[in-house]
């Protein structure tokens, strides 16, 4: 490649793209030529990669054209409550991971960096930061989040309300559950009603709330069923694709129409695979369980390369479910319930115990703990973990890296861990 | 059976041959910018010294982070693995290596056959390899290889508080316009780099014996500011910068012999004329 080709590239990576994009966005025209292109080649062979592409293309053309009152919600924050609303969920988190993955990322955390974000704060939050001062997401009327496992999102968040000049809602959650902490959640989520009822006009209506309830316990049993084809062998879903379309749906759309068509089409996609028994690798040597809600969105040759060496990740923990149904009688009472027994929460003994039993059940040779730096929650437990797999018998590899931000992976650096990790597994 | 490791690192690269399990010759080149260049020419240097054509090899197998760009290599292996297997094979009972190479650090532990149990990488950062060595070489305008004597005749190491490569040649040049004894900066370099790769090391819940390879290895003051800070014996290798290939060389012993046990044909290297 010339020179003058080589900086020609590099402005319509870093400048027409996220302008295209922008454009894409926006327009309304051109984004239904966009989702018609993007799912003319995955439309035969996953429907539900169809469907993920009409809810991201559908949310954003809403939320720009504000068809109805737009909330930013954190990924941890149940996506029932803007359902429950009739509100736009938009998840800026789950936005910076699509922005790496289609390499706009770099321009969006440059954007933020060149704004006095720190180098130190989370490449995703960097990353969202530089979507929001970019013009590049719907403008919030409200934004919601949780302070649980995340310890920067509700700090972003807080951030992301001054900078558009709108009110921010944190729902506290208790280090753990158990005592005050169910009552403590639902007094919370009431005032959180009223708050949303003042904001934004949209009230809490039981029927409504029923239903949604409904959807996401419907959409809870698929997701179950799903993971139970995900015990099989050859494993017929990749952790790559478990990591993100279809974690982006699990907390964007629970509670909703489409996030049941969804999960009910990719249950349709594996089962058929399974009937086939087709795996995503040829011939599966190797099982692994993926730890951490992270994998690097960026392009990357992590999963080629376990793939080349017959390794494949079989489940992930992003994709446990871990909450019992809820009751649509009583809706906040059971959204308190859902986010209190969230495994990730209190001491790590939850966490490690939830590891062990996905690692039984899906029948894992090794594990991959992704530490993304800025994951203070996941990263610090890390070793933990690896020390108790270790005991049972299970090798973990502790893989350092950056979910978002490319400047932090070292192609061969990671090969290399990645193989002698193959190795040592035999 | 002769068989061959080739270990292609960022700063050097080495062969090892093998004959019937023991060494028959090996070779030291630096890497260049040429990955395939420096296998072959460490490759020829090696079967001249052994008195071989490439030919007489059954099989090589390479490994380092040019481990994929050596064309006549049978197999690859990652650096972890055959360091693990070198270190094992000149001292059976080690349980922990410590590989510090170019451009990373490695703490490996092993079992009692030499496999590997579980491992600790330096991140992307320098600090603790050889080219960080290298660097502060330049800064103090000492040669690489004397730094290991320098620090033992010190009289006190000079603490060093910056790790990052940049910061610490910084650092450096402030403490020699201080008017600092440059011995006493070396000990404090190799004091900083020992406390990084005890870190790592605890990591692992480290067993020992302990041995020690890779290039930084023959620099005493790294060593001995190891074993303090480990209060333990490290076993250091004649020469410590092949342990690498010879664990590669090992892997090639034990191919099965179903593998082929063949090299393969695109070897072009041109030895067959020197090398009688």
């Amino acid at each position: 490649m010339t020179f003058s080709e080589t900086i020609m590239l590099e402005r319509i990576k870093t400048e027409l793209g996220p302008r295209v994009i922008r454009g894409l966005l926006r327009s309304g025209f051109a984004m239904e030529s966009a989702k018609g292109a993007a799912k003319w080649s995955y439309r035969r062979e996953n429907r539900a990669f169809g469907l993920w592409l009409d809810f991201l293309f559908d949310t954003m053309k809403r939320g720009f054209r504000k068809e109805r009152p737009v909330v930013w919600i954190s990924a941890f924050t149940p996506s029932e409550i803007p359902h429950a609303f009739d509100l736009e969920p938009i998840l800026p988190e789950v936005i910076a991971s699509l922005a790496a993955h289609i390499g706009v990322s770099e321009h969006t955390i440059s954007i933020a960096e060149q704004n006095l974000y720190s180098m130190d704060l989370c490449s995703f939050y960097r990353c969202g930061a530089g979507l929001a001062l970019g013009g590049y997401l719907p403008k919030p009327d409200l934004i919601i989040s949780t302070s649980h496992l995340c310890d920067g999102a509700h700090r972003f968040f807080h951030n992301m309300s001054q900078l558009f000049g709108c009110d921010h809602y944190l729902i506290d959650l208790p280090y753990e559950n158990g005592g005050r902490a169910h009552t403590y959640v639902i007094d919370e989520l009431n005032d959180l009603a009223d708050f949303i009822g003042k904001r934004t006009g949209r009230h809490l209506d039981d029927e409504r709330a029923a239903g949604v309830l409904e959807l996401s316990n419907r959409t809870r049993g698929i997701m179950l069923e799903i993971n139970e084809l995900r015990r099989g062998v050859p494993s017929p879903l990749s952790g790559s694709e478990g990591m993100s379309y279809v974690l982006g749906m699990n907390f964007s759309t629970l509670g909703s129409q489409l996030g049941l068509a969804f999960f009910r089409a990719l249950h349709g996609v594996i089962q058929e695979r399974v009937n086939r028994v087709e795996g995503i690798i040829e011939e599966e040597r190797y099982r692994l369980l993926w730890l951490h809600h992270i994998r690097p969105y960026y392009p990357n040759i992590i999963f080629d390369i376990l793939g080349g060496l017959g390794a494949v990740v079989s489940f992930e923990e992003a994709n446990h479910i871990y909450w019992e149904p809820m009751d649509p009688r009583h809706p906040l009472e059971g959204l308190a319930s859902k986010m209190l027994s969230n495994f990730g929460c209190g001491p790590i003994e939850h966490r490690v115990e939830a590891i062990l039993e996905m690692a039984r059940k899906y029948r894992v040779n090794g594990a991959i703990h992704f530490s993304h730096w800025g994951c203070r929650q996941s990263c610090g437990g890390s070793y933990m973990i690896r020390d108790v797999m270790k005991e049972r018998g299970i090798p973990t590899l502790v893989l350092d890296g950056d979910g978002a931000d490319i400047r932090n992976y070292s192609e061969g650096q990671t090969r290399t861990r990645l193989e002698a990790f193959i190795e040592m597994l035999g | 059976m002769i068989v061959a490791g080739i270990d292609i690192g960022s700063l050097s690269s080495e062969a090892v041959i093998l004959e019937d399990g023991e060494i028959m010759s090996y070779s030291i080149v630096l890497t260049g910018a040429d990955t395939q260049r420096a296998a072959k020419t460490c490759m020829q240097e090696a079967l001249e010294k052994a008195h071989l054509k490439f030919e007489a090899v059954s099989a090589t197998v390479a490994t380092g982070y040019g481990r994929i760009n050596v064309p006549f290599a049978l197999k690859t292996v990652t650096e972890i693995t055959c360091h693990a297997r070198g270190a094992h094979w000149l001292f059976p009972s080690t349980r922990t290596v410590i590989d510090m190479g170019g451009q990373d650090s490695k703490v490996i532990s092993i079992d009692t056959e030499g496999r590997v149990l579980d491992f600790v990488m330096n991140d992307k950062c320098a600090a603790g390899t050889g080219r960080f060595l290298e660097v502060m070489a330049g800064a103090l305008e000492v040669d690489l290889m004397e730094m290991g004597e320098r620090s033992i005749r010190a009289k006190d190491g000079i603490a060093i508080s910056s790790m990052c490569t940049v910061f610490a040649e910084s650092e450096v040049i402030s403490l020699i316009a201080g008017g600092c004894s440059k011995n006493d900066i070396i000990r404090g370099l190799h004091e900083a780099i020992s406390k990084r790769i005890f870190t790592m090391a605890g990591k692992l819940r480290m067993e020992k014996p302990i041995t020690m390879s890779g290039g930084v290895a023959k620099n005493r003051g790294i060593v001995d500011a190891l074993r303090r800070l480990l209060k333990a014996a490290i076993h250091v290798p004649e020469e410590p910068q092949i342990v690498g290939a010879l664990g590669a060389a090992l892997s090639a012993w034990h191919l099965p012999s179903e593998a082929g046990m063949k090299n393969r044909g695109d070897w072009g290297g041109g030895s067959e004329d020197r090398a009688s």
